[in-house]
């Protein structure tokens, strides 16, 4: 409640797969969580940095390595920055805690981020998530890169972000403020 | 002496603070990669090929207290080079890592990557070395998450673009291409000049939007 102006963006699909991080957010961080089709990232923190939370079993695992490098060379395309969260799996009950292998492939993987400049964190939980997006969420405040327009444009500005959301390599905050700048697409082109 | 410059390393090699000669961790490099010993390389811990260095924090290091947090504070501020931090997360130290990691990523923008233990930390920087060698030699391929450039076609993606409008489909969008070539003389056009390609509630509907 003290960053009345902190916004983030989470994508539909994290309702499913990350309940826990969305409620913590808003509930224990008291951050505005707009969920939208964002599609390319999970989150999306500030005008400049996406964000990407990805399970630990998912780096380890090869057959996730195309996935993985088609979206975040595509998220490179729309974001100035970008990071990961590495989450450790959670353990279902029943499940004793599986022992965490490290392969080679793994550091191979984080090696290949490090080198591609997109930042890692890593976290242990949801909860823990939620924490470090509001840490995220907070410096980029600070470097002035917050999302300060409103996030549910209606009528006219919705169907202007449509068409904005539509043009390649141009993210959901980029075309949530041109759709906020300009009142027309006469405008805009010009 | 608070060394943290830059320094030639051959290579494909990797330059270590003396310090960590008969380590583990050295144990562990040696014949994996070229490995050289040497003196006064201050905060630095390894060396590796190109701008890249690592700075080791062992689980000691942790729970001893803030001097860990002294030394990466100086080397950030001594130091244009690309630093990786490597910290042993262990049971014990687990409960300082969210600190440090919000020190060494978020403060001073630095790349942090928790290992186990010496052994895992070694296998680490192998992998990383081979990463560093191979972007040496512009083998850029071979790296999962850097963007190729590739030549993209305009025309579907404007084509998708313009059916985004209120009453454009995608006949009307090829239409509407056709008549005016660009997004930008197509905003411009007068409601006479759309009312000629389209219907006259169509033209309204653009002119509107």
């Amino acid at each position: 409640s003290r960053f009345p102006a902190l916004c983030v963006l989470a994508d539909s699909r994290e309702v499913c797969s990350g309940p826990e991080v969305i409620s913590c957010l808003r509930a224990e961080h008291g951050l505005r969580v707009q969920v939208c089709a964002l599609g390319t990232s999970d989150y999306i923190v500030s005008t400049c940095l996406a964000v990407d939370r990805l399970l630990q079993s998912e780096l380890q695992s090869p057959s996730n390595r195309n996935k993985l490098s088609q979206r975040l060379q595509r998220l490179q395309g729309s974001f100035q920055r970008i990071c990961v969260i590495v989450e450790t799996d959670r353990v279902r009950p029943g499940e004793t805690s599986r022992f965490f292998q490290r392969t080679q492939h793994y550091d191979g993987m984080l090696s290949a981020l490090v080198q591609a400049g997109i930042k890692i964190l890593f976290s242990s939980c949801q909860k823990e998530t939620a924490a470090l997006l509001k840490d995220l969420a907070l410096v980029e405040h600070r470097k002035g890169a917050a999302i300060q327009v409103p996030t549910e444009p209606e009528g006219h500005r919705r169907d202007i972000l449509n068409f904005c959301l539509s043009i390649p390599n141009l993210s959901y905050s980029a075309a949530l403020n041109l759709c906020h700048s300009f009142g027309s697409l006469a405008a805009m082109a010009n | 002496p608070v060394t943290a410059a830059s320094i030639v390393v051959p290579y494909g090699h990797v330059i270590g603070n003396e310090k960590w000669r008969g380590s583990e961790v050295a144990q562990r490099l040696q014949g994996k990669v070229r490995l050289i010993f040497e003196d006064g390389l201050g905060l630095v811990d390894f060396h590796l090929s190109n701008g890249t260095c690592i700075l080791l924090i062992s689980e000691a290091d942790l729970v001893a207290g803030d001097e860990f947090k002294r030394r990466l504070v100086r080397f950030r501020n001594a130091s244009s080079l690309r630093g990786i931090v490597i910290v042993e997360k262990t049971p014990i130290s687990d409960q300082y890592y969210l600190g440090v990691q919000k020190l060494v990523v978020l403060e001073l923008g630095m790349v942090l990557l928790p290992v186990a233990n010496q052994g895992e930390a070694s296998q680490l920087i192998i992998q990383l070395v081979s990463f560093c060698v191979r972007e040496q030699s512009r083998d850029r391929g071979a790296n999962p998450f850097l963007r190729k450039q590739r030549a993209q076609l305009a025309e579907p993606a404007v084509l998708q673009t313009v059916q985004q409008i209120p009453g454009v489909g995608k006949t009307k969008a090829l239409l509407l291409l056709q008549q005016f070539g660009s997004i930008h003389r197509l905003c411009n056009a007068s409601i006479n000049e759309l009312e000629e390609v389209v219907g006259q509630t169509a033209a309204q509907q653009i002119y509107t939007f």
